[in-house]
């Protein structure tokens, strides 16, 4: 049963969308709130053609990879410092753990006033969204190294950056890389929602066009799209960490 | 080799704290194979970090070869007590970490390590990654890559503590053939009678809390030794004469941590 | 903490200096923006909407996120059909659906409660069927051979066993309610906190945004920080002393 479980969960969704659309065919769902699945399947190709999507699509990656790699670097970065100096960590930690909590992403006027209506704006906000929660995960992965191997490594006479370098970094590897997932999500999640709230460049901005336009089948098409990107992504990202740990 | 010069090692504060090891002094020859052992929280291990350079003691002195000890001394190598491959590492590149640290290139670092992975008898496992290796095995790699950086004393903390009373007859066994190609001069800390006195030439016996040294037992049996030296009855005498001090220990520290 | 505080002194030197004229106020004009927030009857008026919003889309989406986790977690072939279409749709950008949320429930605050609940339903899903699944069997086998009932074992067992990764999912979920809310506040609506910053982006009165923004982020630190006291106490109240 549990083998073939995944299956007839497909199935079951498979069955609720051939549900909904003879539910909105008999009437009972109002096809003006949500359009016949075949309807949304038949405005891809128009998304495709007249949307330019797959450009989109792009500009959202990119923004993406940018805010999320720029986090990644940034993060780790700090992170080991504040794991190096134990006093530099008790006194910042708490306010990257309420910068953490906080919902930055409402401060994107104040960036729309910093950087203009621009992609940079845009970036610069999913960095600051991803940044917080990279640095504590950081910390905390670097801080799960067994004391063993560091003393292994002392035993051999490494000094500190040797120490770093050899059994730090890689020991603390799969956090980081889980710090690298934490950003692009992140940095997905914000980028898109910036994208729609300012109407600004990739996916995000098509679904908001869409959407002033009333054009229902394409709005939720456009949705479905973003929903499959973001599920490959982190589907590759998921497949990457449970590789590397499993290698411990 | 070894020189141990009134180690005392005090936690916490002055007048609230506790002595884990108290004026302990002894020496080890060239060649020779010594056992510490005492009862649990005797301060064992403290006394290892010591030695091993990784801990400042309070008072006294650590001398290795006549040079004092102020950290991590490269004539000394240590084996752990807890699990402590590098877990990225592959069987062979564990092994050859500390010839990687010295710089040397590749191929020989390689076939030095090939070398100590026979000698702990893990021979074809050189490709795996520890997390495919049983927990002895896993001992065994740490043994053989803390014997590749080719130590004039040998330190052990329990190393085989983690591991099944099966696995550790067999281990105690590999280190005992180890001890008589290498004549690797040891110091090994257990808390295991047959252990010590089957690998050791002396033993020390440790007094629970404060850590003193109580007696120093020279086991006469003869070399080379193999595991069917448990049967003998020197063996059994020198068990029987040993256990009769840790039980007094052991005793003591029961009563004290009021159980 | 001395350490905060000379950075607090720090940063106020670095904001008075000239850096970009009218974004970065000085400390002076930012203290007056906060006051002027916190003694504006409208501001409280704002948050009362808002903060009404948000506490009926952390029920909704909560509950309904731990009724589904529950199923999740007690049920191996409900897990393997089903979980998966969670963990996928729990990264994904939620804003995105707001228009749809508006054809649904109108332009008012009902689209707002919505885009919430939305945001909060998912990590609640996940961190509850992870709470259930993560109740050490010993117990579950004890309650049985006391011949626990059904209900008995949810009450006795299931409930105070998960109570800390279940604070902590609430936590989660309270964070990314609160995003959805308030940026479905920024994109259509005519009150609340949201609205009130896009306000004061349109006047270009930054002190006035860093006001609202500062208590933002200071009202959900502190939420954040009780509900993760409250599952750490809760972590020391049930799980097993630590050898």
């Amino acid at each position: 049963m549990r083998r073939i479980a995944p299956l007839f969960g497909l199935l079951a969704i498979c069955l609720l969308i051939v549900l909904l659309q003879f539910a909105i065919g008999a009437g009972i769902v109002d096809e003006y709130t949500v359009p016949r699945p075949t309807a949304i399947a038949a405005a891809l190709p128009r998304l495709l053609a007249e949307e330019g999507i797959l450009t989109r699509f792009l500009t959202t990656v990119a923004e993406t990879f940018a805010a999320g790699a720029a986090a990644t670097l940034v993060g780790t970065g700090l992170g080991a410092a504040l794991y190096r100096w134990p006093l530099m960590r008790r006194s910042f930690e708490p306010w990257v753990a309420v910068l953490a909590a906080a919902p930055l992403v409402l401060a994107y006027p104040l960036f729309l006033v910093l950087f203009g209506r621009s992609s940079s704006t845009v970036v610069v906000i999913a960095f600051a969204s991803a940044l917080p929660p990279v640095v504590l995960q950081t910390v905390a992965g670097f801080s799960a190294v067994r004391p063993v191997l560091l003393a292994v490594g002392r035993s051999f006479g490494l000094g500190r950056a040797a120490e770093f370098r050899r059994v730090l970094l890689p020991a603390a590897l799969p956090s980081v890389f889980t710090g690298l997932r934490l950003a692009l999500m992140f940095g997905l999640i914000n980028v898109v929602g910036v994208e729609f709230l300012i109407n600004l460049g990739g996916l995000g901005a098509l679904i908001n066009d869409l959407s002033e336009r009333y054009d229902l089948p394409g709005t939720w098409a456009a949705i479905g799209f973003v929903v499959l990107v973001s599920v490959s992504l982190f589907t590759v990202l998921d497949g990457g960490e449970r590789w590397l740990q499993r290698r411990r | 080799m070894l020189s141990v010069a009134n180690v005392t090692m005090r936690f916490g504060t002055p007048a609230d704290g506790v002595t884990a090891v108290d004026d302990v002094s002894f020496d080890i020859r060239p060649g020779e194979f010594v056992s510490i052992i005492g009862p649990s929280g005797c301060g064992k291990s403290t006394l290892f970090n010591i030695v091993a350079g990784l801990q400042p003691a309070t008072s006294g002195q650590v001398s290795v070869e006549g040079a004092a000890v102020r950290g991590p001394h490269p004539a000394v190598g240590t084996v752990f007590q807890e699990e402590s491959c590098f877990p990225w590492r592959s069987v062979i590149d564990n092994v050859a970490f500390p010839l990687e640290l010295a710089g040397m290139p590749r191929g020989e670092r390689h076939d030095q390590a090939r070398h100590f992975i026979e000698l702990v008898g893990l021979r074809g496992f050189e490709r795996r990654l520890p997390s495919e290796l049983s927990g002895g095995m896993r001992q065994r790699v740490c043994i053989a890559r803390t014997l590749a950086a080719k130590p004039r004393l040998l330190l052990m903390d329990e190393p085989f503590a983690a591991l099944d009373e099966q696995t550790r007859l067999l281990l105690g066994d590999k280190v005992l053939q180890i001890q008589q190609t290498l004549r690797q001069t040891t110091l090994l800390i257990t808390h295991s009678i047959t252990e010590a006195v089957q690998l050791s030439d002396r033993v020390l016996v440790m007094t629970y809390r404060p850590g003193r040294l109580k007696r120093f037992v020279t086991i006469d049996l003869p070399r080379p030794r193999t595991a069917e030296v448990v049967t003998s009855p020197e063996f059994g005498a020198a068990v029987a004469s040993l256990w009769a001090d840790l039980r007094e220990e052991a005793s003591r520290g029961m009563a004290e941590a009021g159980g | 903490m001395a350490a905060i505080l000379l950075l607090g002194g720090w940063q106020a030197m670095a904001l008075s200096g000239l850096l970009f004229r009218d974004v970065v106020p000085p400390l002076g004009a930012l203290a007056a923006g906060l006051w002027n927030v916190i003694a504006d009857p409208t501001f409280w008026a704002n948050a009362l909407i808002t903060g009404g919003e948000l506490l009926a889309a952390v029920l909704i989406g909560g509950m309904l996120g731990v009724a589904t986790g529950l199923a999740l977690g007690a049920s191996h072939v409900l897990s393997a059909a089903f979980e998966r279409w969670f963990t996928w749709l729990g990264p994904t950008p939620k804003i995105i659906l707001f228009p749809v949320l508006i054809l649904f429930c109108g332009v008012g605050p009902a689209s707002k409660v919505a885009m919430g609940a939305v945001s909060c339903f998912f990590p609640l899903v996940l961190s509850t069927a992870a709470a259930v699944r993560g109740v050490d069997p010993v117990l579950l086998r004890v309650a049985r051979s006391f011949r626990a009932r059904p209900w008995q074992t949810v009450l006795k067992v299931y409930l105070p066993a998960t109570v800390a990764p279940l604070l902590n999912g609430v936590r989660l979920g309270f964070g990314v309610a609160l995003i959805g809310v308030l940026l479905a506040e920024t994109k259509l609506s005519n009150q609340g906190v949201g609205f009130a910053v896009m306000q004061a982006y349109a006047r270009f009165d930054m002190p006035r945004m860093y006001g609202l923004l500062i208590v933002v982020v200071g009202f959900a630190a502190a939420v954040n920080v009780a509900l993760g006291h409250a599952a750490r106490r809760a972590v020391g109240a049930t799980s097993k002393k630590e050898t």
